[in-house]
């Protein structure tokens, strides 16, 4: 710790590009202390109430739900999802049991696991219709609480954007009483029980007891969408995150928030005990600020090198994808990251919006199976209280080794590993594994100036679809201009507003995409931000050193070289 | 120890005596430590200790690193995972393990040809100069086997290519490959003698290194100059030399700490330039990358292997003469090893008896093409052996060969050398004291 702590004092110091941002990332992190815990009542959350969001809650609810069902087979681990779809309204009831059906809870908790899912992969559409109206309420909620930490401030995010679809989702917040319970957690564990609601047996319980009590979640859910319908109006400016918002919004609105928003701390970000009594609330300091980066990068990038990969080097075309290789010149563009340069840090709230946007969309085809659940609470990374991992964790299933039965997920597990037919390659290392930049002519100068380009290829693939798209043996394929064959068979993920983020940052594709890819870029890095500290401090030690190394040289030579002969200088 | 006339070491105190009598390890550091060395070495010398840091450096890290590794097909790759995530600093680790084989290998390659140019392979320090290319085979077969240890797809299919080699020999090379691989294809078997020889290799390595320290101690380091320090006396020797402590020791480790700067550079803002993203992918025996690219520091012999495709007259003559058992493909492992073996016996084709590049003005020309044509290579081995790269490649083989193989032998005939200074202390002055120079002439 002292060492890291020097370390950033005197990065701090040498630097003020850095030390802006670290501020920036710093964030203020906000407990809030909650009600009662118990009041948050899991039943409440009416059965019925399902809230359906706007267009996009739907969205982004139905395409998990169809991914999910798609992939299916291979992922034991949740199943949840595709039963969840129908169910949704009810679920209420039982909350733990149940889960609202699609809601996102759900989504997000089968997302990863494997969705067994009915609907075919092909056809997320399909699926999403079906599962919409329940899911659509459910998955902003679900989500967000399991995910995000951030709620942006009530304040702050008002101003931002507030789709109506946050508000409803915010406005869900639980109803009154359920304020406490971290948001987070709920929705942990909504998601939990949805995936239960498949494995009906083990699953509920771990989620609860720990974490927020699942039922609550799923009821704040639930409620929430309920509500959401009247809340909405109320919550907008709230709008903070989905989980949290839940509880506070309705329940304690402006109490707990406006409080706590001017309270800030500027300690880490990482809450502190968050227990169940406590909520934590992250503001996303002006969440515009925050996410500033993202859209904003985003919206700049096309910045400087753009790289024609002039040579087919392969990178692209990966077994997995099976694409081959052509010659076609795939086009990524170069993209400000927070995490590039020297002093590059990663962004904590787009890193949980990130998460968000991977447990709700990504996660369904995709595993990341390098990766510990547990590591969402380490520094550096997106931070996530420790109740609130253990919630998400709980959310996913996995099989037992020494019982040999499904249990939840714990945070010393890893992600779900997805495989199957239709799924897509493991995510963990996804940004180290890909080359964004080429050449030119071989000669690697485009990634000695611009990185190699990993997270960039991500986010060239998230945004270069075309929107054609062809039939071959059998299996649709998707224009692509990122991608090395020109076609891929990864469906467009992302569209508008398919995701709610409880800080209200913007939720276009681009947005999305830049969150993600930085997401997965702390997945397949984790130590990033350690790594270049450690560079730091030892090229400045180095720098030192070598600085008296040459005084020292210098002298030691003197006499030799300028001085009378060495045999005379009666040494 | 040198045969250059110095002040050795005599034990003093009691105690020293009583160790000396039992065990002169005193002396022999001391004697290490002062060597006499050239006072004129420029900054070319300083690849010698770079390259020691290396070593250890390789040891040390590669030795935690093994601690935390494991090696079987199921578990290598996360268990590589498991050190850049969970082992504390371990990604800083294996970082520098990585690019610790990068910067020894960029630092062997400077040494290499800073002893072409200077000719420090010329009477007496042929066998420094063998021992010396005995360790680069060992340094590449070293490297070759750590990289496939991650498992990941250029870890596993970099195997299959290079082992393939071996099984282009007519005749027994299938059997050599399956001997080498423990089976019929790369597998755990392969995976688990790897990493057996990666971690004894290194170790041969630094005995090798200290034969070749032994062999330069004897014969004394070579200079700018070429030419040899005089030894007649100790008066003249110590106007041509200064000891190695601290002289040396400080200005290496000036070096040293100029070079990690960008070592650390490397490491902590671009670990992963040198190497190739396909290798974040865990190896699949059903997926073929579309390009297997080796290492960098491989490239420049993967070229001359890639070189001499069938269309090639030569290597279609060379087929026809021994009635179709050379072909292509093993004229290519062929090439590609006679390439390390004529550089190896660069002492004997080198027919000029000045070692120096600095004093034959024809020679400094080919060897700086000798230098371009190796920079060439090297890229030409990271692309794609089709259009017009495979030509390039093979310009850039037969250059190689001919530097060696007709233009040193003949050069050293017909080439007229420039005048030389007649001692190292001369021009040791001629640069920092010209007032000093002429009263020595």
């Amino acid at each position: 710790m002292t060492f890291r702590t020097v370390t950033l004092t005197a990065v701090a110091a040498l630097s003020l590009g850095m030390a802006a941002s670290q501020v920036q990332a710093q964030a203020q992190t906000i407990t809030v202390p909650l009600n009662e815990p118990g009041t948050a009542a899991p039943a409440q959350t009416g059965p019925g109430t399902v809230v359906t969001r706007g267009s996009d809650g739907a969205t982004t609810v139905d395409t998990v739900g169809g991914v999910a069902a798609g992939s299916a087979p291979a992922v034991p681990a949740n199943d949840a999802a595709a039963p969840a779809a129908p169910a949704a309204t009810d679920t209420s009831a039982a909350p733990e049991t149940t889960q609202t059906p699609g809601a996102t809870g759900g989504v997000a908790a089968t997302g990863p696991g494997a969705a067994p899912a009915t609907g075919s992969i092909a056809d997320p559409n399909a699926t999403s219709a079906e599962a919409d109206p329940s899911a659509e309420a459910a998955s902003p909620s679900g989500m967000t609480g399991g995910a995000t930490v951030e709620s942006g401030a009530g304040n702050v995010v008002s101003g931002t954007t507030d789709a109506p679809a946050t508000d409803g989702v915010t406005s869900t917040g639980v109803p009154a009483a359920q304020p406490q319970q971290p948001a987070v957690t709920d929705a942990a564990t909504t998601e939990k029980t949805g995936g239960d609601v498949s494995d009906n047996e083990s699953t509920p319980r771990p989620t609860a007891e720990g974490t927020t009590p699942a039922p609550q979640s799923s009821d704040a859910e639930a409620t929430s969408t309920a509500r959401s319908g009247t809340a909405a109006p109320d919550g907008a400016p709230a709008t903070p995150t989905p989980t949290q918002s839940a509880g506070e919004p309705p329940a304690a609105p402006k109490e707990g928030l406006p409080a706590s928003a001017t309270e800030e701390q500027v300690t880490a970000p990482v809450p502190v005990g968050t227990e169940e009594g406590e909520a934590v609330v992250e503001d996303a300091p002006a969440p515009a600020a925050s996410d500033a980066a993202a859209p904003e990068g985003a919206a700049d990038t096309p910045a400087d090198g753009q790289d024609h990969a002039a040579a087919p080097e392969g990178a692209d075309a990966h077994a997995a994808e099976g694409a081959p290789a052509a010659a076609h010149a795939a086009h990524v563009e170069d993209v400000d990251f927070s995490f590039e340069g020297p002093f590059g840090r990663f962004d904590q709230f787009q890193l949980q919006r990130g998460l968000q946007v991977y447990t709700e969309v990504c996660s369904a085809c995709h595993g990341m199976k390098q990766v510990a659940i547990r590591s969402l609470s380490d520094e550096g990374g997106p931070g996530l209280p420790e109740d609130q991992v253990r919630a998400y964790a709980a959310q996913m299933t996995i099989m037992d080794a020494e019982t040999g039965e499904e249990r939840p997920r714990l945070p010393t597990d890893h992600f779900p590993t997805v495989t199957g037919l239709g799924m897509g390659p493991d995510l963990s290392l996804m940004a180290k594994a890909r080359a964004g930049f080429h050449g030119p002519y071989g000669t690697g100068i485009s990634q000695l100036m611009n990185g190699i380009g990993g997270p960039e290829y991500i986010h060239a693939i998230l945004n270069g679809y075309t929107g054609e798209q062809k039939e071959e043996a059998g299996s649709v394929l998707y224009e692509n201009t990122a991608f090395a064959s020109g076609w891929i068979a990864m469906p467009p993920p992302l569209q508008a507003d398919q995701v709610a983020f409880a800080d209200g940052a913007p939720a276009d594709v681009d947005s999305m995409s830049m969150d993600v890819t930085s997401f997965l870029m702390w997945a397949a890095e984790p130590h990033l931000m350690d790594r270049k500290q450690v560079g730091f401090i030892s090229v400045l030690f180095l720098i030192v050193l070598t600085v008296l190394l040459y005084l020292t040289n210098k002298r030691l030579w003197w006499p030799l070289k300028h001085g009378r002969d060495r045999l005379n200088d009666g040494r | 120890m040198a045969g250059i006339p110095t002040e050795h070491y005599e034990p003093k105190s009691r105690a020293e005596r009583w160790i000396h009598r039992r065990l002169p390890v005193v002396e022999l550091i001391v004697d290490f430590v002062t060597l006499p060395t050239p006072k004129n070495l420029n900054w070319m010398w300083i690849w010698g200790i770079i390259l020691t840091f290396c070593l250890v450096l390789q040891i040390v890290t590669g030795i935690v690193l093994a601690m935390h590794y494991t090696p079987h097909v199921d578990m290598a790759f996360r268990s590589v995972e498991h050190i850049m995530r969970d082992v504390n600093g371990g990604y800083m680790l294996r970082y520098l393990h990585a690019n610790g084989a990068s910067l020894f290998f960029f630092a062997v390659y400077m040494h290499i040809f800073r002893n072409l140019y200077y000719g420090s392979y010329k009477p007496p320090r042929e066998i420094t100069w063998i021992i010396g290319m005995l360790i680069y085979l060992a340094m590449m077969a070293t490297a070759f086997m750590g990289y496939v240890l991650p498992w990941g797809q250029m870890s596993f299919w970099g195997a299959t290519v290079i082992t393939g080699l071996f099984g282009a020999i007519p005749g027994i090379g299938p059997s050599i490959q399956e001997w080498l691989l423990g089976g019929p294809a790369v597998d755990n078997a392969t995976l688990n003698r790897f990493f057996s020889l990666h971690y004894l290799l290194p170790f041969v390595i630094a005995a090798l290194v200290v034969v070749h320290f032994w062999a330069f101690h004897t014969t004394g380091n070579n200079n700018p100059t070429g030419i040899e320090v005089r030894r007649t006396s100790r008066e003249e020797a110590d106007r041509d030399t200064v000891p190695f402590f601290p002289y040396f020791v400080i200005k290496d480790l000036l070096a040293l700490a100029f070079i990690l700067i960008v070592f650390f550079a490397v490491v902590g803002y671009m670990p992963n330039y040198l190497g190739h993203p396909d290798n974040y992918v865990e190896a699949n025996p059903l997926a073929t990358p579309a390009h297997i690219v080796p290492e960098w520091y491989f490239l420049p012999f993967y070229a001359i292997l890639r070189a001499f495709t069938a269309d090639v007259w030569i290597v279609q003559i060379v087929n026809f003469l021994s009635f179709g058992i050379i072909d292509a493909k093993f004229f290519g492992v062929l090439a590609m090893f006679g390439a390390i073996l004529v550089m190896a016996l660069v002492p004997w084709l080198d027919t000029s008896r000045v070692r120096s590049g600095r004093f034959r003005p024809q020679f400094k020309w080919w060897f700086w093409l000798l230098a371009v044509d190796f920079v060439v290579l090297t890229w030409g081995g990271a692309q794609p052996a089709e259009g017009i790269y495979p030509y390039i490649s093979l310009v850039g083989a037969a250059y190689w060969f001919a530097y060696f193989l007709v233009i040193l032998p003949l050069l050293g005939l017909i080439e007229r050398p420039a005048p030389m200074p007649t001692t190292i202390e001369q021009d040791f002055d001629e640069h920092y004291r010209p007032s000093a120079a002429h009263p020595a002439e």
